[in-house]
């Protein structure tokens, strides 16, 4: 029993379990995200690391088995108070309408807005302030349909720090980005102060993550620390590769080396 | 018109003064009717109506017996005729089906409106009707001088002329061999007519106008009023007076604030027994001109020069003059006024 | 937190009274226009006698049809337009379909074949009038489609469902109406059914003003209030969601509130189409997506440019009032076509 148990997860799940038309998706994970971590969500195509996602943000709902934020069900929040503390990036976001960057990030404050609470200055003043952090504060006013895949995404991230969240929920967000705009958003993400969970794809980014959840078949079958979890035999069973780390001699850091069966 | 005058008159023209006119019709007779031959090698036995004019035709050349079917009704059929038209079956109160004419086997069918049995007839075809041996044949007031494929109603190309009845007449006598009466009929209609139009005439000023309401898809839309160079308008002109609608087409509707505008003497409204429309009830009419706020500010509502006629009597048919009779007394009861 | 409140209520009300300067000097030209002359000061002086006994005397027929013809015309056009643009906007947004209008549901093939049933058939024994007829219709067709996309199969598109649900029930419903109109209607019937079924105005006096305004206004009341629940579907549903709009509760909301306003206008005046499709696209190039912006302007918009159809219907060809949908399909497909062209060039 160490002192992180006692602590109040700030986001978890239990005994949670999807299914679609009779194909189960997900079945008896059990997951804690403690404050202040950035735990990462591995595991090959298919292994349900989207659901797992969509089903913690209460975008889904699990046929078993609930999810807990802060404590209180999932279920007993309402959707602006969830999107108080809860913050999401897709995959990829697209949209037809002609919004400029600065729309797509104010509506990040949308849960903060109400018919007592309209648009004031500190709404102005946090959205420049998460346009500042993803380092776009120079482009707010182009449009949204001009920008590349990566500045895309960093506008996603803004708009999800507009929402001022404690926990913020990335679905590979590097997916299909140039190996550049991957490592600055992953370096982004890393510097952010907020809990975060991020699902990827790629291992060796999932190394820099303070703990991995490994998914396979929809069911959890590691969470720990990165080496802890990315043992050769893991990589043998769940991957299908064969794989053994390697130190850098550039700056000591661990870095994987993955070879076919 | 009053059944004796007419009893008389058909009286009169069987003595041996009209012995001219009454030849009998020499088979086999070939009419030209709208565009078409028809051949009779004799009589038609039997025949159908579709259009109450047509029908009424029938009855006043004493052909009741000969009418093996009616149908498309606007008003209640002429007191004088209707113990023979209760013997009639009639076929419809409007469109017949064309089986239903066809199964009465007629020798003749008498089309008051090319809509009915045309190129877009609703019952039928000329074609499909003469496939089956049957003649058709259309009052030359619904064809002669009119474009019937254009306007909901046709327009008139040329202004509706009385000849064109007498025509009906006489074409229709000639065909069912009755040719004394159809001239006894006509002269008796042209004779009546002479007179309601003499009478106006001694005062022939262009200061009476008037409009013919004859019913609206809905009580507060457009309605549909008569236009120029048909039926209604020949009514008024015979009178002198002048009609407010400036249109062509046969019957277009036209918005209330023109015509409120135009503030015409005389307003007519059509009375028929079909309820199609609520605004078929002459008496809806009537309320709708009194209680809406503009209509009820036209002098003819103010002082209550709205006449009432017959739909009937707004057709080419034998009911023509009396529908000018009634709109001459509405006139000269306000000529006697002034 | 007060001030923003009341910098917010400011700003509204001002907005509220340009907006009603504007649309007060449209509706007093759209009287001065019409089939007969009668000049602006007639209106003018119209306006002052009913509004303040001001007691100018006037031809009773003339002032008659400024107040109870023209007026109630001018207004229903106008809350028609606003409504009909404002719940296009709102469908697009919320179907994220840029194609979809406020017909989408069914509504106005619904009130086609109540119109229809009621005139033909003599559904309703008397008491139903034509637009009780349609506005029945309406929501028959509405509710309808509304099963159809709750039943069918496949959670892959929300709104992929809605709108073949929508298209599905417009296509029975259209079915409908054509086979009674072949079946049983005389062409006069035939006739003035078409020209309903097209957008008419003619036969608008103040009790139909009465229905539209507040509808179109408690309407637009309620679509502005969720204007940044809108927004926020910029994204998709799901984005929605995360950004913590309650989808579901909003999108019924949303959709019943605009299907009533659309069947509610679809009775008095029948389908008037192209408004509630092209004036937010083009508001939206002038104006900008966000709704705190595109719903008032669209509204207003489409108000300006229905009344403007409207006098165009009845002064284009001398003598004759044209189906109004016949003058709004003339204006709009050309503006669409400009949209689509002018879209493609700002890629």
């Amino acid at each position: 029993m160490n002192a992180f148990d006692q602590q109040t997860a700030a986001l978890e799940c239990a005994g949670l379990a999807y299914q679609v038309k009779g194909t189960p998706l997900l079945a008896e994970v059990t997951l804690q995200v403690r404050p202040g971590e950035t735990l990462g969500l591995v595991g090959p195509n298919g292994s349900g690391k989207s659901t797992l996602l969509r089903l913690l943000a209460g975008l889904l709902r699990p046929q078993r088995g609930e999810v807990r934020l802060g404590g209180q069900p999932l279920a007993q929040l309402r959707r602006r108070e969830i999107a108080q503390r809860l913050a999401v990036v897709e995959q990829q976001a697209s949209t037809d309408d002609a919004i400029s960057v600065r729309d797509a990030v104010e509506l990040g404050r949308t849960p903060w807005l109400s018919a007592l609470k309209p648009w004031s200055a500190s709404d102005a003043a946090i959205v420049e302030q998460a346009l500042q952090a993803v380092g776009l504060a120079h482009l707010s006013q182009r449009p949204w349909h001009s920008l590349s895949g990566g500045e895309r995404q960093r506008v996603q991230i803004a708009r999800a720090l507009a929402q001022q969240p404690q926990i913020l929920l990335l679905d590979e967000p590097t997916n299909h980005l140039d190996i550049q705009q991957q490592l600055s958003i992953l370096a982004l993400v890393q510097a952010l102060p907020v809990t975060t969970l991020i699902a990827l794809h790629d291992l060796n980014q999932a190394l820099a993550c303070d703990r991995l959840a490994l998914l396979e078949r929809g069911r959890l079958v590691a969470l720990g620390k990165p080496l802890e979890v990315l043992t050769p035999q893991r990589l043998h069973d769940t991957f299908g590769v064969h794989g053994h780390f390697i130190d850098d001699p550039l700056d000591g850091s661990r870095y994987l080396r993955l070879r076919s069966c | 018109m009053p059944p004796s005058r007419l009893a008389l008159a058909l009286l009169a023209s069987l003595g041996p003064g009209s012995a001219a006119l009454a030849a009998p019709t020499h088979y086999p007779l070939t009419v030209e009717n709208c565009g078409v031959r028809l051949t009779f090698a004799q009589a038609p036995a039997q025949a159908v109506t579709i259009g109450q004019a047509g029908t009424e035709m029938f009855y006043a050349l004493g052909l009741g017996e000969r009418l093996a079917g009616t149908s498309l009704w606007f008003n209640e059929v002429a007191p004088q005729f209707k113990a023979q038209n209760d013997k009639v079956e009639r076929l419809a109160d409007n469109e017949p089906s064309f089986e239903a004419v066809i199964g009465k086997r007629p020798g003749l069918v008498a089309v008051q409106f090319e809509w009915m049995v045309g190129p877009q007839g609703v019952v039928g075809t000329r074609e499909q009707f003469a496939e089956l041996g049957v003649p058709t044949y259309l009052l030359p007031s619904d064809c002669e001088g009119k474009d019937n494929l254009n306007g909901a109603d046709g327009t008139r190309l040329d202004t509706f002329r009385i000849d064109s009845l007498y025509k009906s007449i006489e074409q229709l006598a000639q065909i069912m061999d009755v040719q004394e009466r159809g001239a006894a009929l006509v002269s008796q209609l042209q004779a009546r007519l002479a007179q309601v139009t003499a009478t106006a005439g001694e005062r022939r000023a262009q200061d009476q106008s008037a409009l013919f309401w004859f019913s609206s898809a809905d009580l507060d839309t457009d309605p549909y009023v008569a236009g120029r160079k048909g039926i209604p308008d020949f009514m008024l002109n015979s009178l002198g007076m002048r009609n407010v609608v400036e249109s062509d087409e046969e019957w277009p509707s036209v918005g209330w604030e023109t015509l409120a505008k135009a503030n015409p003497t005389f307003i007519v409204i059509a009375r028929m027994d079909r309820r199609r429309f609520p605004a078929d009830d002459y008496r809806k009419k009537l309320e709708f001109l009194r209680n809406d706020p503009v209509t009820r500010n036209m002098d003819a509502v103010k002082h209550d020069r709205i006449v009432i006629i017959d739909a009937d009597a707004m057709h080419a048919g034998v009911r023509l003059v009396d529908g000018i009779e009634v709109l001459a007394a509405a006139s000269q009861k306000l000529r006697k006024a002034d | 937190m007060h001030h923003a409140v009341a910098r917010l209520a400011l700003r509204s009300l001002a907005h509220a009274l340009w907006v009603g300067a504007l649309l007060s000097v449209a509706l007093i030209a759209a009287a001065s226009i019409g089939e007969t002359r009668l000049g602006l000061s007639m209106v003018l002086q119209v306006l002052a006698n009913h509004l303040w006994a001001a007691g100018y005397p006037l031809d009773p027929i003339d002032a008659g049809i400024i107040w109870n013809y023209r007026l109630p015309r001018a207004l229903v056009a106008g809350a028609c337009g606003a409504g009909l643009a404002s719940a296009g906007a709102v469908l697009q947004a919320l179907l994220r379909n840029p194609l979809a209008d406020p017909y989408l549901l069914g509504i106005s093939a619904g009130a086609s074949t109540g119109a229809v049933l009621v005139t033909l058939l003599g559904v309703g024994a008397g008491m139903l009038s034509l637009s009780g007829g349609a506005f029945l219709g309406a929501l028959a067709a509405f509710a309808l489609v509304t099963l159809l996309a709750r039943s069918a199969r496949g959670s892959s598109s929300n709104n992929g469902q809605i709108i073949l649900a929508g298209i599905a029930g417009s296509q029975l419903f259209n079915a409908l109406t054509s086979f009674l109109i072949t079946a049983s209607a005389s062409a006069e019937q035939a006739r003035g059914l078409m020209f309903w079924l097209l957008g008419n105005l003619s036969g608008v006096r103040w009790p139909a003003v009465g229905l539209a305004l507040p509808v179109v206004l408690a309407g637009l009341l309620v679509c502005l209030w969720h204007r940044r629940a809108l927004d926020a579907f910029t994204f998709g549903s799901d984005a929605a969601a995360a950004l913590g709009i309650p989808v579901r509760r909003v999108r019924l909301l949303l959709v019943a509130c605009t299907a009533l306003m659309t069947a509610v206008l679809v009775s008095i005046v029948g389908a008037i189409g192209f408004v509630g499709l092209v004036i937010p696209h083009a508001v939206r190039l002038l104006g900008g997506p966000r709704h705190t912006r595109l719903l008032p302007l669209s509204a207003l918009c489409g108000a300006l440019f229905l009344m403007a159809a409207d006098v165009l219907s009845r002064t284009l060809l001398k003598g004759q009032v044209l189906p109004i949908g016949v003058i709004t399909a003339l204006i709009g497909a050309p503006v669409f076509a400009l949209i689509l062209v002018r879209g493609r060039h700002a890629r």
